[in-house]
């Protein structure tokens, strides 16, 4: 380390981490980097052009902060909490004091001043530098990218962007140490400063939104250095965002090494999405050895004729049109391809990726049509959302077909030729030898048959108004449009309001209640009969996927019907006690159904993840059938599903960066052969600190919910709780005795700072309907959660694990105005009761269901302009919709209610329930068991739950 | 050449079909982790085995108690007991869905097996020599 320092530096050894730690005298910052630059005092730093070596980097340069404003956000973040408190807890008093205002914060005045240091840094620092060294692109890059959709996309008042702003601020600061142009490993520096304690803080609930730790890869890496050059979280994000160079660091550290992707992801440009790019012109550039496509981070050799892989170092021909326009017949300039500067494209696959001429889309609709779908009204609710969104089913190019399929004790079939205005009925009842009565127009083109179709729609709910047929022979049902459609592929929407008991796949009502709160409940959590995965098995092979919506009242055995969505790649929807009378009811389901026949399809597709040498995808969790060790079949590409594949080492890594790279091949429904690439670089580590620094705590809970659940089917759901709170204590004691090298007891519980939400999410994920301990949770209810818990995308999964949690009768003045990204939330409270109010009105939501909570010393006139009733007494609790009033208050709540519902992608729409504090037990209970800080029957609270970890951390 | 020399025999020539059929199982796993088959048909494939296979080895077993063979009625009637529970528990065929989170498992199960059939050939091909001698001396 004999080398010349730069002006302004000095190097100092430091005896703990064997390491020498420099420092720039000015500000006093200190990074393990060998500083590359003159010390440049502050001030003059955001004002100054950037750094020469920053000038080309994508990321490094734009993670660079003026270091006295990172002291100073290092000092303030611990106080933070303090802030918080000191803002919120003064409402109290108040409150009780000018009660019939009820209404606003005291926020306001006091917040801004608490936080203006931290917003002044984040934003002047960002500002400087977006404005030097990208003029051209203000916002984009992906640091300020995420954030903007994170925190802007999902606009939380003033006060808490300015907190998460902060907390970028920090974290991104933290990271790179303010190195300029170094694009190093700089994360020990965050680890060294940002070890935060757990044990007595109330965890900060607004971290969650926060982005993922950034992937350090050196900017020599990527041959664009495009701003583009990893993907949106959204897409795909890792567990660790630096790999570990042995598996046997890996099992050292504890931690787990998983992807969690969803790369059909919707594009909802009201976040700011960028639509995905593609690629027009057929050229698509591959390795000869190993398949992956070229992508941002291969490198150009041999003056720029060959280039080469950076999954297994081949090198291979750039393909000539790289710099030939052939339509335009002139040079075209390479660097400006989209694959070389977007993580995410789409290739347009030419005709040797496809086996058959693209598919039309098909849907097959497999109404149950006995009695109690019928009376439930959902007969009648389905026919109508088919009905009204028939043109919004995909049919580019009309040649979109359906198939309509009633079932009860027996078939009905509906013929629909094209031309005719009155359709058909045809009745099978032979169940055991499913055979079609017709061989045409029972699978009936869309356009053609439209007027037959839609007087069907019309008339289906009377055709079967005087049904008395109890029993549903799903089964053979689902054989016969399997039947109808296999010979195509498509999909399957089965919609079902009672538990099949006939033909094929028959099922018994088998929920022992002695069962629940057992070992043996786990058994009720797994298919009772094993039709319904040898069925999946066909029609996967088919390309068919199967959509499941369920109804039922009493038991419908989701565990066992939920297996055909598992493999096929399908969604299973359920609707406990559905009944269509009540209009909340009837539009959740019309919504999300409406959504479902909306989306634009996948058809026919494969997924494949393709990584450096060195790297084997281990274990896939999600919905799909895995047909060969590193294939993933979808027969159908649902929008937003996230899948979870765990990875193993096999090999040392020798490289500074790793590639990961997912393709997946599908038709679109417009007839369109399409591979959409999703590539990501990152850096590889040997010590164990920075795999701590790079964690990312919302990856890693996706991951521990899929573990949970696998476990709970195959173990017992004591097993599944474990497998999280193990993983989590097995992470802190190896962080303690490894990178803070404390050993022995210790009264504190150590945790990196971007960790530090990981041990809240995992007291979520335990306390979760799905897992969590008791005998009173019906196993339908389970096992769709366990559904969930599996398919929802990491942003919905969060607060899927752990609620939303707002305060409304005090929110502040802005809260549920338009401000700059859309209607402003009020800031999120922790999910305890301690927060609840008597004279309270609070919004828990947890991207499934919303609660309205009323306190039962509301005052008349909060009653009366919330919910347009005399008072609180007259309010019953249950499913409700808000009245829409003349008044500010009634329109501030709506306008959070709505933002609510449409926060996240999915198809989802959130019921909202009122929930009276002193009334309807069984309703206030579930409302209550949200709030995980608690404790509740049988289970620690949140602070009890780290006492338990700290148990297994020092034992 | 009496009733034992022809039972043991009839063992060796069971034990070296027992045997090739989990070379051919354990040819099918390495297969599925190359990629030279699909899980689908190999669960398909396998699972026309499975039963035969089980019978197979209990009918040796009742043939070792029936003619009181008791060390090798022994030697055999754990794994009897092991199969007879893996179809009471309804586990015993392959399932195309699980088959890659299972296949070292089932790799592991197709080795021990093979090598408990190597032991039993050699051991049933010994008690076989012994008895051809003692029915000639």
């Amino acid at each position: 380390m004999g080398e010349q320092l730069p002006a302004g530096w000095e190097a100092r050894w430091d005896q703990q981490n064997q390491a020498y730690i420099y420092t720039e005298q000015s500000t006093g910052q200190q990074q393990w980097e060998v500083p590359t630059q003159p010390s440049f005092p502050s001030q003059d730093q955001s004002s100054a052009p950037p750094p020469p070596a920053a000038a080309p980097s994508g990321k490094a340069g734009r993670r660079q902060y003026p270091t006295a404003q990172l002291q100073s956000m290092y000092t303030a973040q611990p106080g933070s909490f303090e802030y918080q408190n000191q803002g919120q807890q003064p409402q109290q008093p108040q409150h009780q004091q000018q009660q019939p205002a009820y209404g606003d914060a005291s926020l306001s005045s006091a917040a801004p001043s608490f936080f203006t240091p931290g917003m002044a840094g984040g934003d002047a620092g960002a500002g400087a530098q977006g404005g030097a060294a990208y003029p051209q692109q203000p916002m984009q890059q992906p640091q300020g990218g995420q954030f903007q959709q994170y925190g802007g996309g999902a606009p939380v008042d003033q006060m808490s962007n300015q907190f998460n702003q902060m907390n970028m601020a920090g974290g991104a600061g933290g990271y790179t140490g303010g190195a300029p142009g170094a694009g190093g490993f700089e994360q020990k520096q965050l680890h060294a400063i940002n070890t935060i304690n757990l044990i007595g803080m109330q965890p900060d609930v607004r971290g969650l939104e926060a982005p993922p730790p950034p992937y350090l890869i050196p900017q020599s890496a990527s041959v664009t250095q495009s701003p583009y050059n990893q993907p949106d979280p959204s897409y795909q994000r890792c567990t660790l965002t630096t790999m570990p160079a042995t598996q046997s660091l890996l099992n050292k550290s504890k931690l787990p090494l998983a992807l969690v992707m969803a790369p059909y992801r919707s594009v909802r440009e009201a976040d700011g999405d960028m639509p995905v790019p593609v690629v027009e012109d057929n050229v698509i550039a591959r390795c000869r050895r190993c398949r992956a496509y070229i992508n941002p981070f291969v490198t150009f050799i041999e003056g720029g004729n060959r280039w080469k892989c950076c999954l297994c170092g081949l090198s291979n021909e750039v393909p000539q049109l790289f710099d030939w326009d052939q339509a335009e017949g002139k040079p075209a300039d390479r660097w400006a391809r989209k694959e070389l500067n977007h993580s995410v494209v789409e290739f347009i696959a030419p005709t040797e990726y496809m086996v058959r001429p693209p598919q039309p889309p098909v849907y097959a609709f497999v109404i149950d049509v006995s009695q109690a779908a019928v009376q439930s009204g959902m007969v009648a609710t389905a026919a109508q959302t088919i009905l009204e969104n028939l043109g919004n089913l995909p049919n580019a190019d009309n040649r979109t077909k359906v198939a309509f399929i009633g079932v009860s004790t027996s078939l009905h079939f509906f013929s629909l030729p094209p031309g005719a205005t009155e359709a058909s009925m045809l009745v099978v009842s032979d169940l055991t030898d499913v055979f079609l009565p017709k061989p045409v127009d029972l699978l009936v083109n869309l356009t053609e048959s439209r007027t037959a179709i839609e007087s069907f729609l019309a008339r289906l709910p009377e055709m079967f108004s005087d049904s008395f047929t109890v029993g549903n022979a799903l089964g053979s049902a689902l054989q016969a449009a399997h039947q109808l459609i296999g010979k195509i592929g498509g999909k399957i929407i089965a919609l079902t309001a009672s538990l099949p008991t006939l033909g094929e796949g028959a099922l018994k009502a088998r929920d022992d209640p002695k069962l629940l709160g057992t070992s043996k409940e786990s058994s009720l959590l797994t298919s009772a009969s094993s039709f319904y995965k040898s069925f999946a098995i066909e029609c996967s092979k088919a390309q068919v996927a199967v959509d499941m919506f369920l109804f039922s009242a009493t038991y419908t055995d989701v565990a066992s019907l939920s297996c055909l969505p598992r493999y096929t790649a399908g969604q299973t929807y359920l609707y406990p006690g559905f009944n269509a009378s009540r209009p909340e009811d009837a539009i959740k389901f019309g919504t999300e159904f409406g959504k479902v026949l909306s989306q634009p399809l996948g058809l026919e597709a494969v997924i494949r993840v393709r990584a450096s040498r060195g790297i084997r995808m281990s274990a896939f969790h999600g919905n799909f059938f895995i047909r060969s060790t590193d294939l993933l079949a979808l027969p159908v590409v649902p929008l937003d599903q996230s899948y979870v594949i765990e990875l193993q080492l096999e090999d040392d890594l020798k490289g500074p960066v790793v590639v990961l790279q997912t393709a997946i091949l599908h038709t679109t429904c417009y007839g369109e052969r399409r591979i959409r690439v999703i590539t990501q670089a990152m850096p590889v580590t040997d010590t164990v600190g920075e795999l701590y620094g790079s964690a990312d705590q919302v990856a890693i809970a996706t991951y521990l919910a899929n573990k949970a659940v696998e476990k709970s089917m195959n173990g017992s759901l004591d097993d599944a709780r474990n497998v999280v709170t193990n993983a989590l204590s097995s992470m802190l004691s190896v962080y303690k005795n490894q990178v803070t090298s404390s050993a022995g007891a210790s009264a504190q519980l150590a945790i990196p700072d971007n960790l530090k939400l990981l041990p809240l999410l995992a007291c979520g994920l335990v306390k979760h309907v799905g897992l969590r301990e008791g005998a009173s949770i019906p196993p339908d209810l389970r096992s769709y959660a366990q559904c969930l818990l599996t398919t929802l995308p990491s942003q919905s999964l969060i607060s899927y694990i752990h609620p939303r949690f707002y305060s409304l009768h005090n929110m502040p003045p802005d809260a549920g105005t338009i401000g700059e990204h859309g209607v402003i939330l009020p800031p999120t409270l922790n999910l305890t009761s301690e927060r609840l109010e008597r004279h309270g009105l609070f919004l828990i939501e947890d991207s499934q269901n919303i609660f309205l909570w009323v306190g039962h010393e509301a005052v008349p006139r909060l009653v009366q302009d919330v919910f347009d009733l005399p008072s609180y007494a007259d309010l019953v609790g249950g499913k409700f919709t808000l009245p829409v009033l003349d008044n500010p208050f009634n329109q501030r709540v709506n306008a959070i209610v709505a933002k609510t519902r449409e926060l996240r992608r999915g198809v989802y729409r959130p019921h909202l329930y009122v929930v009276k504090s002193d009334a309807e037990p069984a309703l206030r209970s579930w409302a209550l068991s949200l709030l995980i800080e608690d404790r509740m029957d049988g289970m620690g609270s949140y602070a009890q739950y780290l006492t338990t970890v700290k148990g297994k951390v020092n034992g | 050449m009496g009733g034992e020399g022809w039972l043991f025999l009839f063992s060796v020539l069971m034990a070296a079909v027992l045997l090739f059929t989990m070379v051919f199982f354990i040819i099918m796993f390495s297969d599925l982790e190359c990629d030279y088959i699909n899980p689908i048909d190999l669960c398909n494939k396998l699972n026309q085995f499975v039963l035969p296979e089980m019978i197979a080895h209990a009918f040796l077993t009742l043939c070792f108690l029936l003619s009181g063979q008791w060390l090798a009625f022994l030697l055999n009637a754990p794994l009897v007991g092991y199969n007879v529970n893996k179809i009471m528990s309804k586990n015993h065929m392959y399932d195309a869905t699980e088959i890659f989170r299972t296949l070292s498992g089932h790799k592991k199960e197709s080795f021990i097996k093979l090598g408990f059939y190597l032991v039993s050939f050699f051991y049933y091909l010994y008690r076989m020599i012994l008895a051809l001698i003692s029915g000639t001396s």
